[in-house]
């Protein structure tokens, strides 16, 4: 610890110091304990399990014992003729799901603030907000049920009219649509709640004096606002970045159906489908030891580089 | 000039105002009308749903689709499940992650800034999903209830949240506190506590919310059918083929009595019924807390 390493460095009398503070905060470092030895086991110690990404895992031996590969996994990952699609579609649906996903709760926000309605505001938000509560299951279920060929809305609608009914849940072109739809459609509502947040923080006095000056409302959104809620804008963006190899593994993998699997293997999906469904231990813990790789290099460059340029930072 | 100006204001304002509350009701609509649509063919007669049409009412009213639900073994113990580790979990987490939270909130304690980095870098890096299959297999988590709530104990984004909160309850109190004589075990519960209730609720309430709503962890770690949630067991009801298998003829004693008794239960309505039995609780519960939890959110993401 620091503290410990300064009092080695620093004499005898800053040495009793500290120990005098440590032991004054004993319990406190015992109200931390219980996390401490809960985090070395859930999240440090599959941390050290990433070595099977090396490995050609034997059950019997154990991940110690297992024979050692080397980078073949990750050879064989980069050609791997699945390779391509399951990035590229890993990217396009994280790239679709900010381009499109990322202003939805913003312009939610902006429109819930012009409300001057309060009943009617908070209405609207509370309904908002119940995609978000239920379960991915649960919004699929009600998806297929909107859908469905034998038993959807859509299509007992198209078959009183006279048309066919189609199969939309299988159809390509439709599902990188219906994934960033739903995702806005589950999320919108909730994450407008820190946009709106934020805009409560911005000084009255700058939209009175705006009034004086002539500005209309949109100049005003244009001027005032938008830069108003700015570093909440960019922190999120950051996060969102950094998070792009996670294009929603729970989302997708309840809307794969076999007519789009080409489309529909992301990478967390293709972990699963080579790790869990095929035992494939060692190859699909490579991958996902990749994607955590480029994931957190991905965040801590973007961090640093808004950092560097705008005042908007993760840490 | 004003009076001009102030004229086309007026009429530009009233378009602006009329599309606005035009395009919010929609999305009103939109995320409502599902869930009535679902709470609508729930009470409906499935058979008779069927032939279409019913949109807004139920055109055959009937309660037998519920009862046939409450009757299935099947939904009935994955809902003891579902509640059993919402409860335990809510409970658990909450009470640990307050603790870390007061812990790391402490701003005297020695080496806090390595023990923030230690909770905070698992948000940013992990070993994935196979080396924590793996683990849970060794320390015989799989097919077994725990593993519904151990590996979800802590979260240190509800952590910051809490520790957050806590910041904004004066040094004073706990400072007088201390000169009475009060154990850091005392500030904490009759203190911190106590006055943590609004974060505490909106903290329960993601926890819930996330146990609740878990399909993932049945589905993938867990084989014994006694242990599925609700979750889990409505993912696999989703999918026609295992309908049969899960929900269908299991709690009668042959094929007739059930083809008898629940004549006008189709698996279509029983999804639906499952469906508005598995929300309803969550639903009922987050519009008294949203005052809360929007705060909640705004602490959370304006972090230190």
């Amino acid at each position: 610890m620091s503290s410990k390493v300064n009092a080695t460095k620093a004499n005898e009398k800053d040495r009793k110091k500290t120990y005098k503070r440590i032991w004054k905060y004993r319990y406190i470092y015992l109200f931390m304990v219980p996390a401490i030895i809960w985090y070395i086991i859930f999240h440090y110690t599959p941390m050290f399990g990433l070595i099977l990404a090396f490995k050609d895992y034997k059950y019997n031996m154990g991940i110690l014992g297992s024979p050692w590969v080397g980078l073949r996994y990750f050879r064989n990952f980069l050609s791997d003729p699945m390779f391509y699609n399951v990035i590229s579609n890993t990217l396009k649906i994280s790239i679709l799901k900010i381009i499109f996903g990322f202003p939805a709760p913003i312009i939610l926000a902006l429109m819930l603030n012009e409300v001057t309605n309060s009943k009617f505001k908070r209405v609207v938000q509370t309904v908002s907000y119940m995609p978000y509560f239920v379960s991915w299951v649960v919004v699929i279920t009600m998806l297929s049920k909107f859908l469905s060929p034998t038993h959807g809305l859509l299509n007992e609608i198209r078959v009183n009219m006279g048309l066919d009914a189609v199969y939309y849940q299988g159809d390509p072109k439709l599902f990188y649509p219906l994934v960033v739809l739903t995702d806005i459609w589950k999320n919108v509502g909730w994450g407008s709640i820190i946009y709106l947040a934020a805009l409560t923080g911005i000084d009255p006095g700058l939209y009175e004096a705006a009034e004086i000056e002539g500005a209309g409302r949109w100049a005003k959104m244009w001027h005032i606002t938008l830069p108003g809620i700015r570093a909440t804008i960019g922190i999120l963006f950051i996060m969102g970045l950094g998070g792009i190899l996670n294009a929603g593994y729970e989302q997708i993998l309840l809307m794969q159906t076999p007519p789009v699997m080409d489309k529909a293997e992301i990478l967390d999906t293709y972990v699963l489908r080579r790790g869990l469904k095929m035992s494939q231990f060692g190859y699909a813990t490579a991958i996902g030891f990749f994607s955590s790789v480029v994931s957190l290099i991905l965040v801590v460059t973007v961090n640093y580089i808004s950092r560097k340029y705008t005042e908007v930072s993760l840490w | 000039m004003t009076k001009v100006a102030g004229y086309k204001k007026s009429i530009g304002d009233r378009i602006f105002n009329f599309v606005n509350y035009t395009l919010l009701t929609l999305l009103g609509i939109s995320t409502l009308y599902p869930f009535i649509y679902a709470l609508v063919l729930s009470f409906n007669d499935g058979h008779d749903a069927l032939k279409g049409g019913v949109y807004f009412w139920p055109r055959v009213f009937t309660l037998d689709n519920y009862s046939r639900a409450f009757e299935n073994p099947n939904i009935l113990g994955a809902f003891k499940i579902s509640i059993a580790r919402t409860v335990l979990s809510i409970i658990l987490s909450v009470f640990l992650t307050a603790l870390l939270a007061y812990a790391i909130s402490k701003k005297g304690l020695p080496g806090r800034r390595f023990f923030i980095f230690f909770f905070y870098f698992t948000m940013l890096f992990s070993g994935g999903l196979i080396p924590r299959y793996i683990l849970y297999r060794n320390l015989g988590l799989t097919n077994n209830f725990w593993i519904y709530v151990l590996p979800g104990l802590y979260s240190f984004y509800n952590a910051i949240v809490i520790k957050t909160y806590f910041d904004g309850i004066p040094d004073s109190l706990s400072e007088a506190a201390e000169i009475d004589g009060c154990s850091e075990l005392q500030i904490f519960f009759r203190i911190m506590l106590p006055l943590s209730m609004p974060v505490l609720a909106t903290i329960s309430l993601f926890v819930g919310v996330g146990n609740w709503n878990d399909w993932f962890t049945g589905e993938y770690f867990v084989t014994k059918k006694e242990l599925i949630p609700a979750a889990t067991l409505l993912n696999k009801l989703l999918s026609e083929a295992s309908f049969e298998s899960s929900a269908g003829a299991d709690g009668f004693q042959n094929i007739n009595e059930a083809l008898q008794m629940r004549r006008n239960v189709t698996p279509e309505s029983l999804r639906m019924t499952f469906l508005i039995i598995i929300t309803v609780p969550i639903l009922c519960v987050y519009p008294f807390l949203q005052k809360y939890f929007v705060k909640g959110v705004m602490i959370g993401s304006i972090k230190e």
